[in-house]
């Protein structure tokens, strides 16, 4: 089912939080709430749920308007990040408990658990209670009670930020085959740009209450709107440089590192702001750029240099693991210039 | 050379700094909570009284003794032998009459004559001073001298028994083994070993109305304010805002802080016949009253209010705080899946306090069976003994009832047997909360 947010506004008493903000979100989709912690986006799920109420706005499912139904008749789905699983019933008790709300009778109950369970594997755990269960068989149940009364919409708070690090990568994969199989709309809450960009079909990026920029994963990667988005996307991050451009040759303040640019901006001096991806630094880019290497990180398949320019800036390169280039080792590798990403005084993209 | 090594040092050093640290509180377990345990059960296995002091006693012939030898032993000859007036010429009256100043013509006379002679009246006495040659003149002579001579150990105190039976003896009468034991039973006014305390209990009357009446009154309590009340309270605040919810929980802990005295003397206020109830009711067409000591049903009301209000508050507390630890994700979780606050409060809430709830029960019904200093203060157990609880039944037995006569030994069984249901039902609550598990350390996750 559709998700319209149409200038929603949430404030806590004098502070707004989010100020008219507009997303939609099309049937079936699987959209990414991504940023930085504090930047309202728990805040917009828990508006969409019912949990917080709007202070402006509307939200609606479908045609609905459900700004001022109550969460309870919302039919939403809710993965918490603590699962918030009921301690003293079984797994198959919690995972009925919306239709035992619902007064179902027991063998629709337990017909409907039994395909929920099947659906998240989870069908020889029915018994157990969650203290007897790990973090990921806690995930699938939470899961499945969000699942079992066939919501419109499933929303997922941080659902991997409590799982460790095998198990995340499992569960990436499990959410997103189940939210395809059910062909639900779904809304991801995440500060982690791999999780979003995995599960996701669009990207929200927001920051400080606002949309940044909303786009499909790779497009988001590819093309930022901003400084902060393409600092945020990308493992290991971006490496912003600051400089002026003049004719189409860019230059950092100190002469430290000149570059010519696919970009004209005329002859007036412009500063600007070059965003350059760890894997566009390396041996044999087209645009060579001296400096010392100051730290170097083996990842195993890959390993990542900091490479300090003689003014203090910081590129990073990320390489396979062939190159055994030591700290301190002075190197003059090239920037791949047709992918350097060029951001305005403000931080919007040229 | 043999050394210690410091850690053995350490071990024994710390070892016995913990017994040090430990004594006062041994000391203090053993004079305040074993000690009075230990002596409840000792006098409890008595019949000590006021009568009877806490020391020993004497032997006394005394009018009820001699009845209970009648009665109970089947003596009655003996009680009158014993309880009877008889004239003895002893060294001892023969002295008194010299003192009297009797002439030493008839001192030595009656010494010759009639000494060790023992008569059943004193006109058989006199009968026979007038036959001495040396009489008194005149009968107020006479008889002034025959009352030296009269003998009787009824109401005389003898410390010992050996006294005591030298004393029988004195007035000429036999006495056999049975007899001796019958007499010493009787006789004796100090405090003896009995099981008497018990089964006494178990016959009277009133035994059984005490004890439905603590059962009214720790469930009542327990029941309506203690659990239930407090459980109402805690969730009722749980839904308020956090300023209203803090303000109403500090009234409802007023009663728990204020002293005890002054806080039954507000509902006393509150329930005179011309206090503050009646103001407002009389007016109305009520007939003024005191309210509280009306009847016992009022009493019953009155005595599960005042107890309640106090004892709602702890509750209210461990409630309030079990609730707050349920995390807020748990609210959120049931409300996305459709749950009323009605079934929030069934389905989340309530499984939740099980064990604060069952705590709170079983604490609060240890305290209400021994505790009686309300109704003390507000009924002193009436009207007529309706709102007498067991622990007030055994402190107004033991230590302050209008009678006069404290029966130390009476209270002590009664007191005894509130030991015991103590004891027994702690140990009970102790396997219910499998107080191992308890105390084991968490399981930690995965």
């Amino acid at each position: 089912m559709r998700i319209l947010l149409e200038k929603f506004t949430k404030s806590f008493g004098s502070l707004t939080v989010i100020d008219e903000m507009d997303l939609e979100i099309d049937d079936g989709e699987m959209v990414a709430l991504l940023g930085p912690s504090g930047c309202g986006k728990s805040t917009t799920l828990f508006a969409i749920c019912g949990i917080h109420r709007v202070s402006g706005g509307r939200i609606l499912f479908g045609d609905r308007d459900v700004s001022s139904v109550p969460s309870q008749q919302r039919n939403v789905g809710v993965v918490f990040q603590s699962y918030a699983l009921y301690p003293h019933l079984t797994v198959a008790q919690n995972i009925g408990f919306p239709l035992m709300i619902r007064k179902e009778s027991n063998a629709d109950i337990a017909r409907k658990v039994d395909e929920i369970a099947e659906l998240v594997h989870i069908g020889n755990l029915l018994e157990r209670r969650p203290a007897q269960l790990s973090g990921g068989q806690q995930q699938r149940v939470a899961l499945a009670r969000a699942l079992v009364r066939k919501p419109d919409v499933l929303l997922l708070d941080e659902p991997l930020a409590n799982l460790d690090a095998k198990l995340r990568l499992e569960m990436r994969s499990e959410i997103r085959r189940i939210q395809r199989e059910t062909g639900i709309t779904a809304v991801l809450v995440t500060h982690d740009q791999v999780e979003a960009m995995s599960m996701c079909d669009r990207i929200a990026i927001m920051n400080e209450g606002r949309i940044v920029q909303i786009a499909e994963p790779m497009e988001m990667y590819d093309n930022p709107a901003s400084d902060f988005v393409a600092g945020f996307l990308g493992n290991p991050p971006i490496a912003f440089v600051d400089g002026v451009v003049t004719n189409g040759r860019f230059a950092t303040a100190s002469g430290a590192m000149t570059v010519s640019l696919p970009f004209n901006a005329g002859e007036r001096e412009r500063k600007i702001r070059l965003g350059i991806r760890p894997e566009f630094f390396r041996p044999g880019g087209t645009q060579p750029v001296a400096g010392k290497i100051t730290f170097v990180e083996a990842q195993g398949r890959e390993t990542l240099y900091d490479v300090a320019l003689e003014d203090g800036q910081i590129l990073r390169s990320i390489q396979t693991a062939t190159n055994a280039a030591t700290v301190g080792e002075k190197v003059n590798w090239g920037i791949d210039v047709e992918r350097i990403l060029m951001f305005d005084e403000d931080g919007a993209r040229l | 050379m043999l050394r210690a090594s410091p850690d053995g040092e350490a071990m024994s050093g710390s070892r016995i700094l913990g017994l040090l640290l430990l004594a006062p509180a041994f000391v203090f377990v053993v004079l305040f909570f074993l000690a009075p345990v230990v002596l409840t059960a000792v006098f409890a296995l008595t019949n000590m009284s006021t009568a009877t002091g806490i020391t020993g006693g004497a032997y006394q012939v005394t009018q009820s003794a001699m009845r209970e030898l009648g009665e109970r032993h089947g003596e009655q000859a003996l009680a009158d032998a014993l309880a009877r007036v008889r004239y003895t010429v002893d060294p001892a009256g023969i002295d008194a009459a010299t003192a009297e100043g009797a002439s030493t013509a008839l001192v030595s006379e009656l010494d010759r004559k009639l000494a060790g002679e023992s008569f059943d009246s004193r006109r058989e006495l006199e009968r026979a001073i007038k036959a001495l040659d040396n009489r008194p003149r005149g009968t107020r002579a006479l008889k002034s001298l025959s009352a030296l001579f009269e003998r009787s150990i009824v109401n005389t105190r003898f410390a010992t028994e050996e006294e005591f039976f030298g004393a029988v003896a004195g007035l000429g009468i036999e006495l056999n083994a049975t007899q001796r034991a019958a007499l010493l039973a009787t006789t004796y006014t100090g405090w003896t070993w009995t099981s008497e305390n018990f089964s006494r209990m178990f016959s009277l009357p009133d035994t059984k109305r005490t004890f439905l009446n603590t059962i009214i009154y720790v469930f009542a309590t327990l029941i309506v304010f203690n659990t239930g009340f407090a459980l109402v309270l805690s969730i009722v605040t749980h839904y308020m805002p956090d300023r209203p919810a803090g303000i109403f929980r500090a009234i409802w802990l007023l009663p728990r802080i204020s002293p005890p005295v002054l806080y039954v003397l507000l509902w006393k206020w509150l329930a005179w016949d011309t206090g503050f109830l009646s103001r407002i009711l009389v007016p109305l067409g009520f007939e003024s009253r005191n309210w509280m000591l009306d009847n016992p049903t009022n009493a019953w009301v009155f005595i599960v209010l005042i107890n309640g209000f106090v004892g709602a508050s702890m509750g209210m507390l461990i409630f309030s705080a079990a609730i707050k630890s349920i995390p807020v994700s748990l609210f959120y979780a049931s409300e996305v899946d459709g749950a009323n606050r009605w079934q929030q409060v069934r389905y989340v809430i309530l499984p939740q306090l099980r064990w604060p709830i069952l705590f709170i029960t079983c604490y609060q019904s240890l305290s209400l069976l021994t505790s009686f200093e309300y109704i003390l203060l507000a009924t002193e157990g009436g009207p007529g003994g309706a709102t007498k609880v067991w622990a007030l039944a055994a402190y107004l037995t033991a230590l302050n009832n209008y009678a006069g006569n404290l029966e130390y030994g009476y209270g002590a069984a009664l007191a005894l047997v509130l030991v015991v249901v103590g004891v027994i039902l702690s140990l009970a609550y102790l396997r219910l909360f499998d107080f191992k598990s308890l105390v084991a350390p968490p399981p930690i996750e995965q």
